[in-house]
């Protein structure tokens, strides 16, 4: 054994671990913490794609110009009741956060998110133009909006969805495998063929729900172009999608759970939907949990569905943040706002990914 | 088993048979000729049933479709990315877990931050930097992105994290250099997470549609994702809706029969990500 | 020996060295992977542009071409992201209110000393078509047609509302006569007056556009933005009383309109020169609803007679060179070559020669639209027009299809617009 050593040099510890660090570390800092550096850099400029592809110097250094023409305005105020919907609830939220957490109901870290997420509904919603004042740009707080309510319809669509689908399909017999199977066969297409078959699915000339609602002599809906329903349509098409992942990790999580539980709330009579509501719900948790910030994470960057679709349309009810920065970067030619939009949607996702491993490292205990 | 699972068989039925009309019904339209889908889909059975039927469509897209060539490029795209991925993932993560160097608290927060970045934070400022090498339109552009995002290293440091030491401590009393302990050791018992991280980048490659939209500009480097997109926005102008509903399924077909071949060993990887994860 | 071999095999290469250039093309129109070769054949714009190209890569010695098919809504955002990227296509179609933006920050290359080398002859081409593709003195690309909006009419509707007289269909010539026929089109046949894509593309600001003109007005002038007037006004609320009364559905796209069109269940369809061909062969077919088609004019509403209309052309990008650009530009002449085939389609040709030739006033339903080339009005030129148009159609789009308050929508599209110019 010796001999086989010594022939050939060998490789410290660290200098192993840096052989093997090396490929990923390059790549990383190539192609990831460069980029996201130089995008800081490049939305603190006005920057015209076309131009400065023509001529480096195009381009112009103008600070934070670029994030106050996006987020800010003109004489904008805060006002406590300017958004009243919204900021109520923000405000119910508060206070519920800090009830339950003194009634020892939630975490800790459930009470902090709710409680942040709360002042946040309170304040944001306050901004707005006031005398003779407008926001810079039109269509930016509304495009967030939009992505924030596709978010909060597509997420509790999923999950519940996934979780009851779960539920009932965990069980290792024949019937059951095929049933995931056919309810998993929709995730693995890829965007544009979902957004194919549903484009054409909700066509009201072509659409097979058009079909349908004729052939029982009804007048068919125009989905994608009528603003009630696009947001409906997009929602729908995603939550058919999103389906797959959602329902194997809640399959697992349900895997987890002793059937020893089960069997002694049986005993009680407790089957069923009881047993359901009792003992797999709160053992649920960590995993519903962790479904529902990797939703959020996933539905926040939609793209595919709103952009070949409903076009962010009808009058921008659909029109959703990646979108809207894609557009502004390769449409309209401004790189710096893009960019800029670009650092507001790192904020947002970034704090949801912290979320997300806070979350996950809370239950390893 | 009781009557109640028997009843829980025939009321999924309804849902799953829900779940599945919107494939059916693209295969459906994918056989029947696009003059009579111009005028009406719903021949027979609101068009779920392909009677007109035809095979045209098909026969067109392989004579002279580029279909089959944005497959391909797919194909070429999801396989190296995944290879690639594997291949820094298994590497950075083993040594992340298991190795010790100076720093490495430092270097290992500075890893997993990058978790925290989505893809649509870089990809302006990625754009310029391939433009600025002349690098788009290619397969490295389309490829080398996405295995800077750290996820697969974390997901292999769990991994690595949870085998027991005595392993390497044996090799190591038997003087074994720590790359062969990777090789012939870790690397064999890292099998059920590999295919868990192989199967996640394999699809999201396959499903990428931001990235390709803005690198590729050349027909020949359209993935299906793009090429699809490209056809469907007017179908006023495309060859007929039967036709570009053959893409569709074309599209689906390799990756649904993949996935059906190797459903077990995804439903296991998705399991066993999911509760190291 | 050796010596001789690898010179003989340098020489070889140098002298085949000078074989197919690889020429990539772009363009929308829609894709027609059948098109062949024969131009006189073709049917549709997709088709007879692919069978040019096709023609052209095989007729011409030692030019390969590739094309790149896109469809039309994301085909500006493609080709400004292949320029960025440095890669654009040798050789691509455009608009005519697409120039100021490329010309201007130099994309495009000036060709007009190498027009006649690589056989093209400018002065064959109408005066307005040379004004077309001209900036700032110089030429920056080979005209292909002029397209215009028009009136498609199905007559056996409009006869059975007793709107047709001499064989010609009788248009309103104001906005309360278009409500009226419209109302006699509904109770004759209770099928809608007009249809038209107000839900996707920019068909629909066409329309109000052209009405501006109609009555004077213009969408900016010089710096400063005129949106929010009363001729604006007129002209939305002359398509909102349409879809208020139910004479028109403005939720249809681009397809389902046509669709709607050939099916029989719309009298008029508001759309461009380039489905003339296409309708024609639609209408020939016994199954589609539409068979007796007419292509009118678009009627003057107001004081004097617009149109919509804009032009194609083909340019090659500035940082073109040597072989390849002379191989570009004989794609460039191949195409001008057979504008007469292009013309096929409905679309206004741009050389004297054709527009002179018998075969072009053969062609079916020209001579029912003569009057469209002196009605022809190009959108104002500006840099941003094509962001300008964007603002516009989504603030229209809301009008009539979130019912947002004329007045306001046109404040907020001046306000943006103005925006724009301000830049």
């Amino acid at each position: 054994m010796a001999a086989r050593g010594a022939s050939r040099r060998r490789l410290t510890q660290s200098q192993a671990a840096f052989v093997l660090l090396l490929p990923f570390l390059a790549t990383y800092a190539l192609f990831l913490v460069y980029p996201f550096f130089r995008g800081i850099w490049i939305s603190l400029h006005d920057w015209n794609l076309l131009a400065v592809a023509f001529n480096p110097d195009a381009k112009e250094y103008v600070g934070l110009r670029n994030y106050e023409r996006v987020m800010w305005g003109r004489n904008i105020t805060w006002g406590a009741l300017a958004s009243p919907a919204l900021q109520i609830i923000g405000v119910i939220g508060i206070a519920a956060s800090i009830f339950l957490r003194r009634m020892g109901r939630v975490s800790k870290v459930t009470a902090i998110a709710l409680g942040v997420a709360s002042v946040l509904l309170f304040v944001l919603p306050g901004f707005h133009p006031g005398e003779g004042g407008r926001w810079y740009d039109r269509r930016f707080w509304p495009t967030v909006g939009n992505t924030l309510v596709f978010v909060a319809w597509t997420v509790p669509g999923v999950t519940i969805a996934a979780l009851l689908l779960a539920a009932a399909l965990n069980r290792e017999t024949k019937a059951m495998t095929v049933y995931r199977t056919l309810f998993f066969l929709s995730q693995i297409l890829s965007v544009t063929v979902v957004t194919l078959i549903w484009q054409i699915m909700f066509s009201p000339r072509q659409g097979l729900i058009a079909n349908i609602t004729e052939t029982f002599g009804g007048s068919p809906i125009v989905w994608l172009t009528d603003e009630r329903f696009a947001m409906a349509a997009i929602v729908i098409t995603t939550i058919w999608w999103s389906l797959g992942i959602a329902m194997i990790l809640f399959l697992a999580g349900l895997q987890d759970i002793s059937k020893d539980l089960y069997e002694a709330a049986a005993l009680d009579n407790a089957t069923g939907p009881k047993a359901f509501w009792y003992i797999t719900l709160p053992n649920l948790k960590r995993t519903i949990t962790l479904v529902i910030v990797l939703q959020v994470i996933l539905q926040f960057q939609v793209f595919g569905q709103a952009h070949l679709m409903t076009l962010g349309g009808p009058n921008d009810t659909t029109q959703v943040l990646v979108r809207y920065i894609y557009q502004t970067a390769f449409r309209d030619s401004e790189l710096g706002r893009a960019s800029a939009m670009a650092m507001f949607l790192f904020v947002i996702m970034g704090a949801f990914s912290i979320l997300q491993f806070v979350v996950g490292r809370e239950d390893v205990k | 088993m009781n009557r109640g699972y028997y009843w829980l068989i025939i009321g999924l039925a309804i849902p799953a048979f829900l779940w599945l009309v919107p494939t059916l019904w693209m295969v459906s339209l994918s056989f029947q000729p696009n003059e009579v889908l111009a005028r009406t889909t719903s021949t027979t059975l609101f068009g779920l049933i392909p009677i007109p039927f035809t095979a045209d469509n098909y026969a067109a897209l392989f004579s002279f479709g580029q279909t089959p060539m944005w497959f391909l490029n797919s194909l070429i795209v999801a396989v190296g990315m995944t290879l690639g991925v594997l291949a820094v993932s298994t590497t950075a993560g083993y040594a992340l877990a298991r190795l010790d160097f100076p720093f490495k608290n430092a270097i290992t927060v500075i890893c997993l931050i990058g978790l925290m970045v989505p893809e649509q934070a870089v990809f302006i400022p990625l754009y310029t930097m391939f433009a600025d090498f002349g690098w788009h339109n290619s397969y490295h552009a389309l490829i080398l992105p996405r295995m800077a995002v750290p996820i697969g290293v974390f997901l292999m440091m769990q991994f690595f994290k949870a085998i027991p030491q005595d392993i390497e401590e044996a090799a190591r009393l038997d003087g074994v250099t720590w790359l062969q302990i990777f090789w012939y050791v870790m690397l064999p018992l890292a099998r059920p997470a590999m295919m868990t991280l192989a199967i996640l980048t394999f699809l999201y490659a396959w499903n990428d549609y931001l990235w390709p939209l803005v690198s590729a500009q050349r027909q020949e480097f359209f993935t299906i994702t793009l090429g699809l997109a490209s056809i469907q926005s007017n179908f006023a102008q495309s060859e007929g809706l039967g036709r570009v509903m053959a893409s569709g399924v074309i599209a689906s077909l390799p990756v649904v029969v993949m996935f059906l071949i190797f459903q077990r060993y995804v439903v296991q990887a998705m399991t066993v990500g999911g509760s190291k994860g | 020996m050796k010596h001789l071999i690898i010179g003989a095999a340098v020489a070889a290469t140098v002298v085949t060295g000078a074989s197919a250039q690889e020429i990539t093309l772009g363009r929308f129109f829609g894709a027609c992977e059948d098109a062949g070769t024969d131009t006189k054949a073709s049917v549709g714009e997709a088709c007879i542009i692919q069978s040019i190209i096709n023609a052209a890569d095989a007729e011409l010695d030692g030019i390969s071409i590739t094309t790149l098919p896109t469809d039309w809504g994301n085909y500006y955002d493609q080709i400004k992201a292949s320029y960025a990227g440095g890669t654009p296509p040798d050789v691509h179609v455009m608009h005519r209110h697409r120039i100021p933006e490329f010309a201007g920050l130099g994309a495009l290359a000036e060709i007009s000393g190498e027009l006649a080398a690589a056989g093209i002859d400018p002065n064959d081409w109408s005066e307005n078509a040379l004004a077309a593709v001209s900036y700032d003195g110089g030429i920056y690309g080979v005209p292909m047609d002029f397209h215009a909006n028009l009136w498609h009419v199905n007559m056996d509707l409009m006869e059975q509302a007793g709107l047709v007289a001499d064989g010609k269909p009788v248009l309103p010539t104001s906005p309360a006569e278009l409500l009226e026929h419209a109302q006699m089109v509904k109770d004759a046949t209770g099928q809608d007056y007009l249809a038209a894509d107000f839900a996707q593309f920019p068909i629909g600001v066409r329309l109000v556009l052209a009405l501006m003109w109609q009555q004077n007005a213009n969408i900016f002038d010089e710096d400063t933005a005129t949106i929010n007037n009363e001729a604006a006004t007129n002209a939305v609320t002359t398509m909102t009383q349409l879809f208020d009364a139910g004479h028109a559905n403005p939720q249809l796209n681009y397809a389902d309109s046509q669709q709607a069109f050939l099916n029989g269940e719309a009298a008029i369809l508001v759309n461009g020169t380039w489905v003339v061909d296409f309708y024609t062969a639609e209408a020939a077919k016994a199954e589609v609803g539409l068979n007796n088609y007419y292509v009118a004019d678009f009627p003057t509403l107001f004081d004097t007679g617009a149109t919509w209309a804009d032009s194609h052309m083909w340019a090659i990008p500035a940082s073109l060179e040597g072989d390849k650009r002379a191989a570009a530009l004989n794609v460039l002449a191949f195409i001008n070559d057979h504008n007469i085939d292009w013309a096929r389609t409905g679309h206004m040709a741009v050389r004297n020669s054709v527009l002179e030739s018998a075969e072009y006033a053969a062609l079916p339903h020209r001579d029912e639209y003569t009057g469209t080339a002196a009605i022809a009005r190009d959108t104002p030129p500006s840099e941003r027009y094509g962001a300008i148009q964007d603002v516009l159609n989504r603030e229209l789009q809301a009008i009539w299809l979130t019912g947002k308050d004329v007045g306001v929508a046109l404040a907020d599209a001046e306000a943006e617009v103005q925006d724009l110019l301000d830049r």
